[in-house]
Protein backbone atom coordinates (compact mmCIF):
# COMPACT_ATOMS: atom_id res chain seq x y z
CA UNK A 1 0.00 0.00 0.00
CA UNK A 2 1.41 3.35 -0.94
CA UNK A 3 2.21 5.85 1.74
CA UNK A 4 -0.11 8.52 0.38
CA UNK A 5 -3.04 6.18 0.30
CA UNK A 6 -2.31 5.26 3.89
CA UNK A 7 -2.18 8.90 4.96
CA UNK A 8 -5.43 9.65 3.13
CA UNK A 9 -7.10 6.79 4.94
CA UNK A 10 -5.82 7.95 8.32
CA UNK A 11 -7.09 11.44 7.60
CA UNK A 12 -10.45 10.00 6.56
CA UNK A 13 -10.76 8.10 9.85
CA UNK A 14 -9.97 11.26 11.83
CA UNK A 15 -12.67 13.19 9.99
CA UNK A 16 -15.15 10.36 10.59
CA UNK A 17 -14.25 10.41 14.28
CA UNK A 18 -14.97 14.11 14.68
CA UNK A 19 -18.20 13.99 12.67
CA UNK A 20 -19.47 10.92 14.50
CA UNK A 21 -18.80 12.43 17.89
CA UNK A 22 -20.68 15.56 16.86
CA UNK A 23 -23.57 13.44 15.63
CA UNK A 24 -23.67 11.47 18.88
CA UNK A 25 -23.74 14.68 20.90
CA UNK A 26 -26.55 16.20 18.83
CA UNK A 27 -28.78 13.15 18.54
CA UNK A 28 -30.98 11.98 21.38
CA UNK A 29 -34.39 12.43 22.90
CA UNK A 30 -33.86 16.17 22.51
CA UNK A 31 -32.46 16.77 19.06
CA UNK A 32 -29.99 19.63 18.81
CA UNK A 33 -28.62 21.28 15.71
CA UNK A 34 -24.91 21.44 15.00
CA UNK A 35 -25.09 25.22 15.44
CA UNK A 36 -26.59 24.90 18.89
CA UNK A 37 -23.97 22.36 19.83
CA UNK A 38 -21.15 24.63 18.70
CA UNK A 39 -22.71 27.55 20.56
CA UNK A 40 -23.13 25.66 23.81
CA UNK A 41 -19.63 24.21 23.68
CA UNK A 42 -18.04 27.57 23.03
CA UNK A 43 -20.19 29.07 25.81
CA UNK A 44 -18.94 26.44 28.24
CA UNK A 45 -15.33 26.41 27.13
CA UNK A 46 -14.67 30.05 26.26
CA UNK A 47 -17.46 31.85 28.06
CA UNK A 48 -18.96 33.15 24.81
CA UNK A 49 -22.43 34.71 25.17
CA UNK A 50 -25.40 32.50 24.32
CA UNK A 51 -27.78 33.83 21.70
CA UNK A 52 -31.46 34.08 22.61
CA UNK A 53 -32.31 30.99 20.59
CA UNK A 54 -30.36 28.73 22.88
CA UNK A 55 -32.46 27.09 25.49
CA UNK A 56 -30.98 26.98 29.00
CA UNK A 57 -32.17 23.45 29.59
CA UNK A 58 -30.45 22.39 26.39
CA UNK A 59 -27.18 23.63 27.85
CA UNK A 60 -27.55 21.29 30.76
CA UNK A 61 -28.73 18.37 28.61
CA UNK A 62 -25.80 18.73 26.30
CA UNK A 63 -23.05 19.60 28.73
CA UNK A 64 -24.02 17.66 31.84
CA UNK A 65 -25.69 14.59 30.39
CA UNK A 66 -24.94 13.92 26.80
CA UNK A 67 -21.33 14.93 26.36
CA UNK A 68 -20.00 12.97 29.34
CA UNK A 69 -21.95 9.98 28.10
CA UNK A 70 -20.61 10.23 24.55
CA UNK A 71 -17.03 10.70 25.68
CA UNK A 72 -17.30 7.89 28.19
CA UNK A 73 -18.46 5.58 25.42
CA UNK A 74 -15.69 6.87 23.18
CA UNK A 75 -12.89 6.21 25.64
CA UNK A 76 -14.31 2.87 26.76
CA UNK A 77 -14.49 1.77 23.12
CA UNK A 78 -10.97 3.05 22.51
CA UNK A 79 -9.60 1.19 25.52
CA UNK A 80 -11.37 -2.03 24.63
CA UNK A 81 -10.26 -2.13 21.03
CA UNK A 82 -6.69 -1.17 21.93
CA UNK A 83 -6.53 -4.06 24.33
CA UNK A 84 -8.13 -6.35 21.77
CA UNK A 85 -5.49 -5.42 19.20
CA UNK A 86 -2.73 -6.19 21.70
CA UNK A 87 -4.21 -9.47 22.89
CA UNK A 88 -4.65 -10.72 19.35
CA UNK A 89 -1.06 -9.95 18.44
CA UNK A 90 0.51 -11.22 21.65
CA UNK A 91 -1.47 -14.43 21.76
CA UNK A 92 -1.09 -14.76 17.99
CA UNK A 93 -4.75 -15.53 17.74
CA UNK A 94 -7.28 -13.37 15.91
CA UNK A 95 -10.03 -14.58 18.22
CA UNK A 96 -8.33 -13.64 21.47
CA UNK A 97 -9.39 -10.74 23.66
CA UNK A 98 -8.98 -9.65 27.26
CA UNK A 99 -12.18 -11.51 27.94
CA UNK A 100 -10.35 -14.68 26.93
CA UNK A 101 -7.92 -13.97 29.74
CA UNK A 102 -10.68 -13.79 32.33
CA UNK A 103 -11.03 -10.03 32.82
CA UNK A 104 -14.80 -9.98 32.38
CA UNK A 105 -15.45 -12.99 34.56
CA UNK A 106 -13.26 -11.58 37.33
CA UNK A 107 -14.81 -8.13 37.06
CA UNK A 108 -18.33 -9.60 37.24
CA UNK A 109 -17.47 -11.53 40.35
CA UNK A 110 -15.95 -8.45 41.97
CA UNK A 111 -19.02 -6.38 41.13
CA UNK A 112 -21.32 -9.16 42.32
CA UNK A 113 -19.63 -9.30 45.70
CA UNK A 114 -20.03 -5.56 46.13
CA UNK A 115 -23.68 -5.61 45.04
CA UNK A 116 -24.63 -8.62 47.14
CA UNK A 117 -22.95 -7.45 50.32
CA UNK A 118 -24.93 -4.24 49.93
CA UNK A 119 -21.84 -2.07 49.93
CA UNK A 120 -22.86 -0.67 46.56
CA UNK A 121 -25.82 1.12 48.15
CA UNK A 122 -23.72 3.44 50.29
CA UNK A 123 -22.07 6.63 49.06
CA UNK A 124 -18.85 4.77 49.34
CA UNK A 125 -20.28 2.25 46.86
CA UNK A 126 -20.37 4.82 44.08
CA UNK A 127 -16.68 4.25 43.57
CA UNK A 128 -16.51 0.85 45.18
CA UNK A 129 -18.39 -0.91 42.41
CA UNK A 130 -16.05 0.12 39.58
CA UNK A 131 -13.02 -0.33 41.81
CA UNK A 132 -14.05 -3.87 42.76
CA UNK A 133 -14.73 -4.74 39.13
CA UNK A 134 -11.39 -3.33 38.08
CA UNK A 135 -9.44 -5.00 40.88
CA UNK A 136 -11.06 -8.40 40.53
CA UNK A 137 -10.65 -8.33 36.74
CA UNK A 138 -6.95 -7.59 37.00
CA UNK A 139 -6.49 -10.12 39.80
CA UNK A 140 -7.95 -12.84 37.61
CA UNK A 141 -5.58 -12.05 34.75
CA UNK A 142 -2.69 -11.91 37.16
CA UNK A 143 -3.59 -15.38 38.46
CA UNK A 144 -3.93 -16.70 34.92
CA UNK A 145 -0.47 -15.39 33.98
CA UNK A 146 1.11 -16.55 37.23
CA UNK A 147 -0.25 -20.08 36.92
CA UNK A 148 0.60 -20.31 33.24
CA UNK A 149 4.16 -19.18 33.96
CA UNK A 150 4.47 -21.65 36.79
CA UNK A 151 3.29 -24.63 34.77
CA UNK A 152 4.82 -23.69 31.44
CA UNK A 153 8.21 -22.05 31.76
CA UNK A 154 8.01 -20.40 28.36
CA UNK A 155 4.43 -19.25 28.80
CA UNK A 156 3.20 -20.51 25.47
CA UNK A 157 0.11 -18.87 24.02
CA UNK A 158 -1.95 -22.01 24.18
CA UNK A 159 -1.19 -22.38 27.87
CA UNK A 160 -2.28 -18.80 28.48
CA UNK A 161 -5.50 -19.15 26.51
CA UNK A 162 -6.29 -22.45 28.18
CA UNK A 163 -5.72 -21.05 31.65
CA UNK A 164 -7.71 -17.94 30.79
CA UNK A 165 -10.68 -20.02 29.77
CA UNK A 166 -10.41 -22.41 32.69
CA UNK A 167 -10.23 -19.53 35.16
CA UNK A 168 -13.15 -17.78 33.49
CA UNK A 169 -15.28 -20.88 33.82
CA UNK A 170 -14.25 -21.33 37.42
CA UNK A 171 -15.00 -17.72 38.32
CA UNK A 172 -18.29 -17.86 36.44
CA UNK A 173 -19.27 -20.89 38.47
CA UNK A 174 -18.61 -18.97 41.69
CA UNK A 175 -20.71 -16.13 40.29
CA UNK A 176 -23.59 -18.51 39.54
CA UNK A 177 -23.49 -19.90 43.05
CA UNK A 178 -23.40 -16.41 44.55
CA UNK A 179 -26.33 -15.20 42.51
CA UNK A 180 -28.54 -18.22 43.24
CA UNK A 181 -27.87 -17.69 46.93
CA UNK A 182 -29.08 -14.10 46.78
CA UNK A 183 -31.62 -13.95 44.00
CA UNK A 184 -32.89 -10.50 45.02
CA UNK A 185 -29.74 -8.93 43.60
CA UNK A 186 -29.71 -10.84 40.34
CA UNK A 187 -31.57 -8.13 38.43
CA UNK A 188 -29.05 -5.47 39.33
CA UNK A 189 -26.12 -7.73 38.59
CA UNK A 190 -27.45 -8.61 35.16
CA UNK A 191 -27.97 -4.92 34.39
CA UNK A 192 -24.38 -4.21 35.41
CA UNK A 193 -23.07 -7.03 33.26
CA UNK A 194 -24.99 -5.90 30.19
CA UNK A 195 -23.21 -2.60 30.28
CA UNK A 196 -24.48 0.93 29.92
CA UNK A 197 -23.22 4.49 29.67
CA UNK A 198 -26.25 6.15 31.18
CA UNK A 199 -25.72 8.52 34.08
CA UNK A 200 -22.04 9.04 33.40
CA UNK A 201 -20.47 12.31 34.51
CA UNK A 202 -17.34 14.22 33.63
CA UNK A 203 -15.46 12.58 36.48
CA UNK A 204 -15.94 9.22 34.76
CA UNK A 205 -14.77 10.69 31.49
CA UNK A 206 -11.66 12.03 33.15
CA UNK A 207 -10.80 8.70 34.77
CA UNK A 208 -11.37 6.72 31.59
CA UNK A 209 -9.55 9.26 29.45
CA UNK A 210 -6.48 9.18 31.66
CA UNK A 211 -6.42 5.36 31.75
CA UNK A 212 -6.88 5.04 27.99
CA UNK A 213 -4.26 7.63 27.12
CA UNK A 214 -1.71 6.18 29.53
CA UNK A 215 -2.33 2.68 28.18
CA UNK A 216 -2.19 3.82 24.58
CA UNK A 217 0.97 5.82 25.20
CA UNK A 218 2.73 2.86 26.78
CA UNK A 219 1.64 0.48 24.06
CA UNK A 220 2.95 2.55 21.19
CA UNK A 221 6.48 1.90 22.43
CA UNK A 222 5.88 -1.80 21.87
CA UNK A 223 4.65 -1.55 18.31
CA UNK A 224 7.57 -3.47 16.83
CA UNK A 225 7.48 -6.19 19.45
CA UNK A 226 3.78 -6.62 18.65
CA UNK A 227 4.57 -6.92 14.94
CA UNK A 228 7.25 -9.50 15.64
CA UNK A 229 5.13 -11.54 18.03
CA UNK A 230 2.48 -12.13 15.37
CA UNK A 231 5.02 -14.35 13.62
CA UNK A 232 5.19 -16.75 16.52
CA UNK A 233 7.23 -17.18 19.64
CA UNK A 234 10.30 -18.91 18.26
CA UNK A 235 10.87 -16.41 15.43
CA UNK A 236 10.29 -13.57 17.90
CA UNK A 237 12.95 -14.93 20.26
CA UNK A 238 15.35 -15.40 17.38
CA UNK A 239 14.86 -11.78 16.29
CA UNK A 240 15.77 -10.74 19.83
CA UNK A 241 12.50 -10.12 21.66
CA UNK A 242 12.59 -11.18 25.29
CA UNK A 243 9.26 -12.84 24.79
CA UNK A 244 8.29 -13.80 28.30
CA UNK A 245 8.96 -10.39 29.76
CA UNK A 246 7.38 -8.41 26.94
CA UNK A 247 4.39 -10.71 26.87
CA UNK A 248 3.75 -10.20 30.57
CA UNK A 249 4.06 -6.43 30.24
CA UNK A 250 1.79 -6.25 27.22
CA UNK A 251 -0.84 -8.52 28.76
CA UNK A 252 -0.77 -6.39 31.89
CA UNK A 253 -1.28 -3.13 29.98
CA UNK A 254 -4.04 -4.63 27.84
CA UNK A 255 -5.82 -6.01 30.89
CA UNK A 256 -5.50 -2.66 32.61
CA UNK A 257 -7.23 -1.03 29.63
CA UNK A 258 -10.03 -3.60 29.57
CA UNK A 259 -10.38 -3.37 33.32
CA UNK A 260 -10.78 0.40 33.13
CA UNK A 261 -13.44 0.14 30.42
CA UNK A 262 -15.32 -2.69 32.10
CA UNK A 263 -15.43 -1.11 35.50
CA UNK A 264 -17.15 2.04 34.23
CA UNK A 265 -19.38 0.56 31.59
CA UNK A 266 -19.95 -3.09 32.40
CA UNK A 267 -19.13 -5.89 30.06
CA UNK A 268 -19.55 -4.87 26.46
CA UNK A 269 -18.38 -7.48 24.05
CA UNK A 270 -17.49 -7.47 20.42
CA UNK A 271 -15.70 -4.13 20.13
CA UNK A 272 -12.36 -5.56 21.20
CA UNK A 273 -12.72 -8.47 18.82
CA UNK A 274 -14.01 -6.72 15.71
CA UNK A 275 -12.50 -3.27 15.57
CA UNK A 276 -8.83 -4.33 15.42
CA UNK A 277 -9.70 -6.86 12.73
CA UNK A 278 -11.42 -4.20 10.66
CA UNK A 279 -8.50 -1.84 11.16
CA UNK A 280 -6.05 -4.51 9.99
CA UNK A 281 -8.14 -5.08 6.88
CA UNK A 282 -8.03 -1.39 6.04
CA UNK A 283 -4.51 -0.44 7.11
CA UNK A 284 -2.49 -3.65 7.13
CA UNK A 285 -1.07 -5.16 10.30
CA UNK A 286 1.68 -2.74 11.30
CA UNK A 287 0.94 -1.87 14.88
CA UNK A 288 2.34 1.63 14.65
CA UNK A 289 -0.83 2.32 12.65
CA UNK A 290 -3.12 -0.39 14.00
CA UNK A 291 -2.91 0.86 17.60
CA UNK A 292 -3.92 4.51 17.09
CA UNK A 293 -6.48 3.64 14.45
CA UNK A 294 -8.05 0.93 16.64
CA UNK A 295 -8.30 3.51 19.36
CA UNK A 296 -10.15 6.02 17.17
CA UNK A 297 -12.35 3.54 15.38
CA UNK A 298 -13.15 1.63 18.55
CA UNK A 299 -14.17 4.86 20.24
CA UNK A 300 -16.35 5.93 17.34
CA UNK A 301 -17.94 2.51 17.10
CA UNK A 302 -18.84 2.50 20.78
CA UNK A 303 -20.13 6.10 20.76
CA UNK A 304 -22.36 5.32 17.77
CA UNK A 305 -23.57 2.06 19.33
CA UNK A 306 -24.43 3.94 22.50
CA UNK A 307 -26.29 6.57 20.47
CA UNK A 308 -28.34 3.86 18.78
CA UNK A 309 -29.01 2.17 22.11
CA UNK A 310 -30.53 5.33 23.59
CA UNK A 311 -32.38 6.64 20.53
CA UNK A 312 -33.76 3.74 18.56
CA UNK A 313 -36.46 2.78 21.07
CA UNK A 314 -36.50 6.05 23.02
CA UNK A 315 -37.38 6.67 25.76
CA UNK A 316 -36.44 3.06 26.48
CA UNK A 317 -32.83 2.08 26.27
CA UNK A 318 -31.59 -1.18 24.88
CA UNK A 319 -28.32 -2.61 26.23
CA UNK A 320 -25.35 -1.20 24.34
CA UNK A 321 -23.73 -4.64 24.23
CA UNK A 322 -26.62 -5.91 22.13
CA UNK A 323 -26.17 -2.97 19.77
CA UNK A 324 -22.42 -3.48 19.36
CA UNK A 325 -23.04 -7.07 18.36
CA UNK A 326 -25.96 -6.27 16.07
CA UNK A 327 -24.13 -3.53 14.18
CA UNK A 328 -20.78 -5.20 14.48
CA UNK A 329 -21.55 -8.61 13.09
CA UNK A 330 -22.76 -7.51 9.65
CA UNK A 331 -20.04 -4.87 9.36
CA UNK A 332 -17.46 -7.43 10.32
CA UNK A 333 -18.72 -10.01 7.83
CA UNK A 334 -18.90 -7.45 5.07
CA UNK A 335 -15.39 -6.12 5.64
CA UNK A 336 -13.95 -9.54 6.13
CA UNK A 337 -15.21 -10.94 2.86
CA UNK A 338 -14.74 -7.74 0.88
CA UNK A 339 -11.14 -7.36 1.95
CA UNK A 340 -10.13 -10.88 1.08
CA UNK A 341 -7.65 -11.21 -1.72
CA UNK B 1 35.88 -22.09 18.93
CA UNK B 2 32.52 -20.48 18.25
CA UNK B 3 30.04 -22.76 19.95
CA UNK B 4 30.83 -25.59 22.31
CA UNK B 5 28.27 -27.98 23.75
CA UNK B 6 29.33 -30.14 26.65
CA UNK B 7 27.12 -32.91 27.89
CA UNK B 8 23.94 -31.02 27.00
CA UNK B 9 20.72 -32.52 28.29
CA UNK B 10 17.50 -30.78 27.42
CA UNK B 11 13.88 -31.30 26.55
CA UNK B 12 10.40 -29.93 27.01
CA UNK B 13 9.55 -31.18 30.49
CA UNK B 14 9.44 -29.24 33.74
CA UNK B 15 13.20 -29.59 34.12
CA UNK B 16 15.75 -30.21 31.35
CA UNK B 17 16.44 -33.74 32.58
CA UNK B 18 12.76 -34.63 32.86
CA UNK B 19 12.12 -36.83 29.83
CA UNK B 20 14.92 -35.22 27.79
CA UNK B 21 15.07 -35.08 24.02
CA UNK B 22 18.82 -34.41 23.92
CA UNK B 23 20.67 -36.93 26.04
CA UNK B 24 24.22 -35.70 26.47
CA UNK B 25 25.33 -33.79 23.38
CA UNK B 26 28.99 -32.91 22.90
CA UNK B 27 29.69 -30.71 19.92
CA UNK B 28 32.12 -28.09 18.70
CA UNK B 29 31.21 -25.60 16.01
CA UNK B 30 34.05 -23.78 14.28
CA UNK B 31 33.86 -20.42 12.62
CA UNK B 32 33.21 -20.19 8.90
CA UNK B 33 32.14 -23.75 8.33
CA UNK B 34 28.74 -25.10 7.48
CA UNK B 35 27.31 -27.89 9.55
CA UNK B 36 24.40 -30.07 8.55
CA UNK B 37 22.54 -32.05 11.16
CA UNK B 38 20.99 -35.24 9.83
CA UNK B 39 18.92 -37.97 11.36
CA UNK B 40 15.53 -39.62 11.40
CA UNK B 41 12.38 -37.81 12.53
CA UNK B 42 12.24 -37.17 16.25
CA UNK B 43 15.94 -37.67 16.90
CA UNK B 44 16.35 -34.17 18.34
CA UNK B 45 17.69 -32.15 15.41
CA UNK B 46 15.41 -29.17 15.88
CA UNK B 47 15.76 -29.36 19.66
CA UNK B 48 19.52 -29.10 19.28
CA UNK B 49 19.10 -25.94 17.18
CA UNK B 50 16.77 -24.47 19.80
CA UNK B 51 19.20 -25.26 22.60
CA UNK B 52 22.08 -23.65 20.73
CA UNK B 53 19.94 -20.57 20.09
CA UNK B 54 19.16 -20.29 23.79
CA UNK B 55 15.47 -20.99 23.47
CA UNK B 56 15.35 -23.94 25.84
CA UNK B 57 16.66 -24.37 29.36
CA UNK B 58 19.40 -26.98 29.39
CA UNK B 59 21.69 -28.95 31.66
CA UNK B 60 25.40 -29.08 30.92
CA UNK B 61 27.12 -26.27 29.12
CA UNK B 62 26.62 -24.42 25.85
CA UNK B 63 29.09 -21.62 25.30
CA UNK B 64 28.93 -18.98 22.64
CA UNK B 65 32.41 -17.51 22.37
CA UNK B 66 33.38 -17.60 26.03
CA UNK B 67 29.93 -16.99 27.48
CA UNK B 68 27.32 -19.40 28.70
CA UNK B 69 24.24 -19.15 26.45
CA UNK B 70 21.77 -19.36 29.34
CA UNK B 71 23.40 -16.28 30.92
CA UNK B 72 23.09 -14.14 27.81
CA UNK B 73 20.26 -11.73 27.19
CA UNK B 74 17.89 -12.39 24.29
CA UNK B 75 19.29 -9.45 22.34
CA UNK B 76 22.87 -10.56 22.86
CA UNK B 77 22.09 -13.97 21.43
CA UNK B 78 20.11 -12.45 18.58
CA UNK B 79 23.09 -10.35 17.57
CA UNK B 80 25.17 -13.55 17.14
CA UNK B 81 22.67 -16.18 16.02
CA UNK B 82 19.74 -15.76 13.66
CA UNK B 83 17.43 -18.71 13.34
CA UNK B 84 15.07 -19.60 10.55
CA UNK B 85 12.31 -21.67 12.10
CA UNK B 86 9.98 -23.93 10.25
CA UNK B 87 7.02 -22.02 8.86
CA UNK B 88 4.12 -21.79 11.24
CA UNK B 89 0.67 -20.39 10.67
CA UNK B 90 0.73 -16.62 10.34
CA UNK B 91 -2.60 -14.90 10.92
CA UNK B 92 -1.67 -11.29 10.40
CA UNK B 93 -0.58 -9.85 7.13
CA UNK B 94 2.33 -7.56 6.42
CA UNK B 95 4.00 -6.64 3.17
CA UNK B 96 7.17 -8.57 2.35
CA UNK B 97 9.26 -5.47 2.98
CA UNK B 98 7.65 -4.76 6.36
CA UNK B 99 8.17 -8.36 7.42
CA UNK B 100 11.84 -8.43 6.41
CA UNK B 101 12.37 -5.09 8.17
CA UNK B 102 11.42 -6.76 11.46
CA UNK B 103 14.75 -8.59 11.25
CA UNK B 104 16.40 -5.24 11.97
CA UNK B 105 14.68 -5.00 15.37
CA UNK B 106 17.95 -5.27 17.26
CA UNK B 107 19.60 -2.36 15.57
CA UNK B 108 16.97 0.30 16.02
CA UNK B 109 18.56 3.00 18.11
CA UNK B 110 15.64 5.40 18.25
CA UNK B 111 12.99 4.25 20.64
CA UNK B 112 10.08 4.41 18.23
CA UNK B 113 12.00 2.06 15.98
CA UNK B 114 11.98 4.06 12.78
CA UNK B 115 14.32 2.27 10.35
CA UNK B 116 17.56 4.04 9.46
CA UNK B 117 18.99 4.42 5.98
CA UNK B 118 21.34 1.52 6.62
CA UNK B 119 18.41 -0.68 7.74
CA UNK B 120 16.62 0.10 4.49
CA UNK B 121 19.69 -0.70 2.42
CA UNK B 122 20.28 -4.01 4.12
CA UNK B 123 16.65 -4.98 3.85
CA UNK B 124 16.43 -4.21 0.16
CA UNK B 125 19.67 -6.11 -0.42
CA UNK B 126 18.35 -9.16 1.41
CA UNK B 127 15.07 -8.95 -0.48
CA UNK B 128 16.90 -8.76 -3.78
CA UNK B 129 19.26 -11.63 -3.00
CA UNK B 130 16.33 -13.87 -2.22
CA UNK B 131 14.61 -13.00 -5.49
CA UNK B 132 11.74 -11.15 -3.88
CA UNK B 133 12.26 -7.74 -5.42
CA UNK B 134 9.06 -7.84 -7.48
CA UNK B 135 7.13 -9.11 -4.49
CA UNK B 136 8.27 -6.59 -1.93
CA UNK B 137 4.92 -4.81 -1.68
CA UNK B 138 2.87 -7.99 -1.70
CA UNK B 139 0.98 -9.08 1.40
CA UNK B 140 2.68 -12.12 2.88
CA UNK B 141 -0.69 -13.83 3.24
CA UNK B 142 -0.76 -14.10 -0.55
CA UNK B 143 2.69 -15.70 -0.89
CA UNK B 144 3.21 -19.31 -1.83
CA UNK B 145 5.02 -21.63 0.56
CA UNK B 146 8.30 -21.21 -1.30
CA UNK B 147 8.02 -17.44 -1.45
CA UNK B 148 7.20 -17.38 2.24
CA UNK B 149 10.28 -19.46 2.99
CA UNK B 150 12.45 -17.04 1.02
CA UNK B 151 10.87 -14.08 2.79
CA UNK B 152 11.72 -15.66 6.15
CA UNK B 153 15.25 -16.38 4.96
CA UNK B 154 15.61 -12.74 3.89
CA UNK B 155 14.51 -11.66 7.36
CA UNK B 156 16.98 -14.04 8.99
CA UNK B 157 19.77 -12.62 6.85
CA UNK B 158 18.73 -9.05 7.60
CA UNK B 159 19.75 -9.73 11.19
CA UNK B 160 23.37 -9.72 9.91
CA UNK B 161 24.62 -12.25 12.42
CA UNK B 162 27.87 -14.25 12.13
CA UNK B 163 25.99 -17.49 12.76
CA UNK B 164 22.87 -18.55 10.90
CA UNK B 165 20.78 -21.49 12.03
CA UNK B 166 18.34 -22.99 9.55
CA UNK B 167 15.63 -25.48 10.39
CA UNK B 168 14.69 -27.34 7.21
CA UNK B 169 15.27 -24.38 4.88
CA UNK B 170 14.39 -26.30 1.71
CA UNK B 171 10.96 -27.29 2.99
CA UNK B 172 8.12 -25.98 0.84
CA UNK B 173 10.47 -25.17 -2.02
CA UNK B 174 10.03 -26.66 -5.46
CA UNK B 175 13.08 -28.06 -7.24
CA UNK B 176 14.07 -24.87 -8.98
CA UNK B 177 14.12 -22.77 -5.83
CA UNK B 178 15.64 -25.57 -3.86
CA UNK B 179 18.56 -25.70 -6.29
CA UNK B 180 18.76 -21.93 -6.27
CA UNK B 181 18.71 -21.78 -2.51
CA UNK B 182 21.39 -24.43 -2.24
CA UNK B 183 23.78 -22.65 -4.55
CA UNK B 184 22.85 -19.33 -3.05
CA UNK B 185 23.64 -20.52 0.47
CA UNK B 186 26.96 -21.94 -0.71
CA UNK B 187 27.95 -18.73 -2.43
CA UNK B 188 26.77 -16.56 0.38
CA UNK B 189 28.69 -18.55 2.93
CA UNK B 190 31.85 -18.51 0.83
CA UNK B 191 31.76 -14.73 0.41
CA UNK B 192 30.78 -13.73 3.87
CA UNK B 193 32.51 -16.32 6.02
CA UNK B 194 29.33 -17.00 7.94
CA UNK B 195 28.91 -20.05 10.06
CA UNK B 196 25.94 -22.10 9.07
CA UNK B 197 24.16 -24.73 11.14
CA UNK B 198 21.29 -26.40 9.35
CA UNK B 199 18.90 -29.27 9.83
CA UNK B 200 17.87 -31.21 6.77
CA UNK B 201 15.69 -34.19 6.29
CA UNK B 202 16.79 -34.31 2.68
CA UNK B 203 20.31 -35.79 2.54
CA UNK B 204 20.92 -34.49 -0.97
CA UNK B 205 20.32 -30.86 0.03
CA UNK B 206 22.62 -31.35 2.98
CA UNK B 207 25.41 -32.73 0.80
CA UNK B 208 25.11 -29.70 -1.46
CA UNK B 209 25.55 -27.21 1.35
CA UNK B 210 27.47 -28.80 4.19
CA UNK B 211 31.17 -29.11 5.02
CA UNK B 212 30.62 -31.10 8.16
CA UNK B 213 27.85 -33.57 8.89
CA UNK B 214 26.47 -34.40 12.28
CA UNK B 215 24.39 -37.55 12.51
CA UNK B 216 21.95 -37.92 15.34
CA UNK B 217 19.97 -40.81 16.67
CA UNK B 218 17.67 -40.86 19.69
CA UNK B 219 18.96 -37.63 21.17
CA UNK B 220 22.63 -38.36 20.78
CA UNK B 221 25.28 -37.61 18.22
CA UNK B 222 26.38 -40.91 16.73
CA UNK B 223 28.81 -39.65 14.16
CA UNK B 224 30.53 -36.52 12.88
CA UNK B 225 31.94 -36.61 9.38
CA UNK B 226 33.51 -34.27 6.89
CA UNK B 227 32.12 -34.32 3.37
CA UNK B 228 35.04 -36.31 1.96
CA UNK B 229 34.45 -38.92 4.54
CA UNK B 230 30.66 -39.34 4.36
CA UNK B 231 28.98 -42.33 5.96
CA UNK B 232 28.77 -45.51 3.95
CA UNK B 233 25.57 -47.41 3.27
CA UNK B 234 25.63 -49.57 6.37
CA UNK B 235 26.15 -46.64 8.69
CA UNK B 236 23.34 -44.70 7.05
CA UNK B 237 21.09 -47.69 7.41
CA UNK B 238 21.87 -47.75 11.10
CA UNK B 239 20.83 -44.13 11.48
CA UNK B 240 17.77 -43.96 9.27
CA UNK B 241 16.57 -47.52 9.82
CA UNK B 242 16.41 -48.16 6.10
CA UNK B 243 18.74 -48.79 3.19
CA UNK B 244 19.25 -45.19 2.13
CA UNK B 245 21.74 -45.91 -0.61
CA UNK B 246 19.52 -48.48 -2.26
CA UNK B 247 16.64 -46.03 -2.20
CA UNK B 248 18.70 -43.26 -3.82
CA UNK B 249 19.99 -45.64 -6.46
CA UNK B 250 16.46 -46.75 -7.27
CA UNK B 251 15.48 -43.14 -7.79
CA UNK B 252 18.47 -42.54 -10.06
CA UNK B 253 17.63 -45.57 -12.17
CA UNK B 254 14.53 -43.83 -13.44
CA UNK B 255 16.53 -40.95 -14.92
CA UNK B 256 18.91 -43.09 -16.95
Amino acid sequence: MSKNKQIRRIFFIIVITVLSLALCICAGSVLLSAGEMAEIISYKLFGKQLSDAANVSNVSILWDIRMPRVFCAFFAGAALSLSGAVMQAVLQNPLASSYTMGVSAGASLGAAIVIITGAAGSIFGYFLLPAAGFGAGLLTVFLVIAFAAKIDRNMHNNTLILFGMVFSLFVNAMLTILSTMSSEHVQRLIMWQMGSFSGKRWVHVAALCVCTLIGGFLLIFFHRELDIMTFGEEPAMSIGVDIKRKKTMLLAIASFLTGAAVCFSGIIGFVDLTVPQIVRKIFGSKHSVVLPMSMLLGGVFMALADMVSRTIMAPREIPVGAVTAMIGVPVFVWIYFKGRD
Amino acid sequence: MLIRCENVVCGYGRTPSDNPVLKGINLEIEEGKSYCILGANGCGKTTLLRAISGMLPYQGSITLGDKQVSKLKRKEIASCIAMLSQISQIYFSYTVEEAVMLGRYLYADNFLGIPSKRDREIVSECIEKNGLKELKDRQISSLSGGQMQRMLLARTMAQMTPIIVLDEPTNHLDLKYRAELESFLKEWKKDSGHTLIAVFHDINSAIEIGDEFIFMKEGQIVSERAKENFLDGDELQEIYGMDVKLYMKKQLLFWK
